[in-house]
């Protein structure tokens, strides 16, 4: 299957999502000033650096979910595929160098595969997307305590150096974020694969009709989603330094709301790698700004539950705008 | 896209026969495992296990129904817990107004869910995630973050008092319930909406059905059978946590599809879920027997969401 999208077809070119991720970007560059000039704190390079390391978990989680969200998909277990890497990976590695290569080779594949299991059932069962990864999350947890219900393992050491570790006061997690989504940028705005998930988010009626293969395009969509979210794992067990069971949690909510407000329709077709990252830094800096200014955790909690209520919001007000 | 009204009850009947032989078929297994299933002091017990999620189950379905969703129930019921104990602080008098303000704060809760859902039209799923973490957030400030507040005394006598020998209170409330809930989804003008709007939420617009009043009284009665879970789970266990309800929504969506009331609305029913509840209680009971870990729960109720809702659509599709 090797059509071209015929521009004759009712596939109208993707919007392009810059408005969005502009407005996302303006945001985060205007409350780090107003964050810079009330919080000291917050300047200093030493926080910088650490906000650079919170966002490189949800970053690479979140890109993940970018493509699935494009594709019209949403995925509720990133933030538990993430957990469980969190978990295998400090219990394979006991922290010991010679089994960084080969561990974190698997834990993405595991990862992969379980997106790419998404994905099969997805198609067999005609399923509810959401349904889908909700029942694939409770799997995933109960998998994860009845393994251990504590901490287990620890990362090897250039785990933990990947995720700890800095490079002229860069930090090596950003490095990896920057290049990751510097390569799904592409895939998603030059290469094939992008315009095809696109097409298939949006409208995925005609583009079945222009010769896309809507099945295939979702169900790489999440294999893509589950790597993202292992590769978020292993770095989220560096961080850590050992393997807590619910490291994960949370993240999968955290993560579509960054893709929203990155300028992502919820209903897919349109989503900006760029858009996302900007969400992630607005996220990581509002956690690191209430932090700074000792908000107890409990009412960060609320504020949480808060944005991601205001996130589908917006995200909705958009759509409608622009329907 | 019209459906033949003789189909869809069809496949509403099926779907309600479907839940009725798996609990026939799982109650079975159990009296094979243990006799213990044939004891009706064990059954008494099962049923007050099953109360709390039960109860919060009924008023799920009616969200359901309407072809949405709440998953802040679990975060609702860990909340009026917390505030219904506190409220009551160890004094007998404090135990009505305890239990009313517990529903007040549900019913609070679901309103909320309710009306943004019927204003904004959002995606519920994601909406009541977020209202539940925001939920989950408010438990964790009133109670600080452990365990607060000190049960009146004679509630959780009274609610687990077992009448002639065997039935605790606790069950006959869960069962009275679901029998108000069966009533009012069976004959009430409010239960017939809800399976119109659910089963073609456009042609209910066009006919001029009350939408958006409906979708905020559903939630609304979702918000304010958590609470009433809540107290359920409060009397059985006396302690009230800021997470005791914690995962109780994943219990709940299983027990609701497990019934026959798909995500996509319009079918299904509450005689379904208490079948769905009873089935996933048993289900775990024999976890427990069977010595696997408590935490294979959470793999089966997953696999029970997933497939029950496959083997559902595909038998929706069919008699559609």
């Amino acid at each position: 299957m090797r059509v071209a999208l015929s521009p004759a077809g009712r596939l109208r070119r993707p919007l392009p999502a810059v408005s969005g991720a502009a407005a996302i970007w303006a945001l985060v560059l205007l409350a780090a000033v107003v964050a810079a000039l009330l919080l000291p704190a917050f300047r200093s390079p030493e926080n910088l650096a650490n906000l650079a390391r919170q966002s490189a978990v949800l970053g690479l989680i979140a890109l993940g979910q970018t493509f699935v969200i494009a594709a019209g998909l949403i995925d509720l277990s990133v933030g538990v595929i993430a957990g469980l890497v969190v978990v295998l990976a400090c219990a394979l590695m006991q922290g010991d160098p010679g089994a960084m290569v080969w561990v974190s080779a698997a834990m993405l594949a595991l990862g992969a595969g379980i997106g790419t299991v998404n994905g099969l059932l997805l198609n067999l069962l005609r399923l509810n997307p959401l349904i889908l990864t909700f029942g694939m999350l409770s799997v995933l947890q109960g998998a994860i305590f009845t393994f251990t219900d504590r901490s287990v393992g620890r990362p090897s050491p250039q785990l933990s150096a990947l995720a700890n570790g800095s490079v002229m006061g860069v930090p090596h997690s950003l490095i990896l974020l920057l290049a990751v989504a510097a390569a799904l940028h592409v895939l998603l705005t030059r290469a094939r694969f992008g315009h095809h998930l696109l097409a298939a988010g949006g409208q995925p009626e005609a583009a079945r009709r222009a010769g896309v293969n809507v099945e295939r395009v979702r169900l790489a969509a999440l294999a893509l989603a589950g790597f993202c979210a292992a590769a978020g794992g292993l770095v989220l067990a560096g961080r850590l330094g050992t393997g807590f069971p619910l490291a994960g949690a949370g993240l999968e909510l955290d993560s579509i709301v960054a893709v929203v407000l990155g300028g992502a329709l919820l209903a897919g077709g349109r989503a900006s790698v760029i858009g996302t990252l900007g969400g992630v830094l607005a996220l990581a800096m509002l956690s690191n700004v209430l932090n700074l200014m000792g908000v107890s955790s409990f009412v960060q909690t609320f504020v949480k539950g808060a944005v991601v209520v205001a996130a589908v919001i917006l995200a909705q007000a958009r759509r409608g705008g622009q329907a | 896209m019209s459906v033949p009204p003789l189909a869809e009850t069809l496949a509403g009947v099926l779907a309600r026969h479907t839940a009725m032989v798996m609990l026939l078929a799982i109650f079975l297994a159990a009296v094979m495992v243990s006799d213990a299933f044939l004891d009706p002091r064990y059954l008494g017990n099962v049923l007050r296990q099953a109360a709390p999620l039960g109860i919060a189950a009924i008023g799920v379905t009616c969200v359901m129904i309407l072809g949405g969703v709440d998953l802040s129930v679990g975060a609702v019921i860990s909340l009026t817990a917390v505030v219904c104990a506190v409220a009551m602080n160890g004094q007998p008098e404090a135990l009505w107004p305890a239990v009313a303000l517990a529903c007040a704060v549900g019913l609070g809760v679901g309103l909320v869910n309710g009306v943004l859902i019927a204003v904004t039209r959002v995606s519920p799923f994601i909406l009541t995630l977020g209202t539940g973490i925001a939920v989950v957030g408010l438990a964790q400030i009133y109670s600080g973050g452990t365990a607060r507040g000190i049960v009146s005394p004679g509630f959780r006598e009274a609610l687990n008092l077992r009448l002639g020998g065997w039935m605790p209170v606790l069950a006959l409330g869960f069962l009275g319930l679901a029998a108000l809930g069966y009533a009012v989804q069976r004959w009430s003008v409010f239960g017939r909406q809800l399976f119109l709007i659910g089963a073609n939420p456009r042609a209910a617009t066009l006919a001029g059905l009350p939408v958006r009043r409906v979708t905020i009284a559903a939630y609304a009665l979702s918000g304010l059978f958590g609470a009433l879970a809540g107290v359920a789970l409060l009397a059985r266990s006396g302690v009230s946590g800021s997470l005791s309800g914690q995962g109780m929504e994943f219990q709940v969506l299983a027990a609701v599809v497990l019934g026959g009331t798909t995500f996509d609305g319009g079918r299904g029913g509450i005689p379904g879920t208490v079948a769905g509840v009873l089935v996933l209680v048993i289900a775990f009971n024999l976890v427990n027997i069977s010595g696997l870990s408590f935490h294979v729960q959470l793999i089966l109720m997953g696999a029970i969401i997933v497939l029950a809702s496959a083997l559902y659509g595909r038998l929706g599709r069919a008699g559609a």
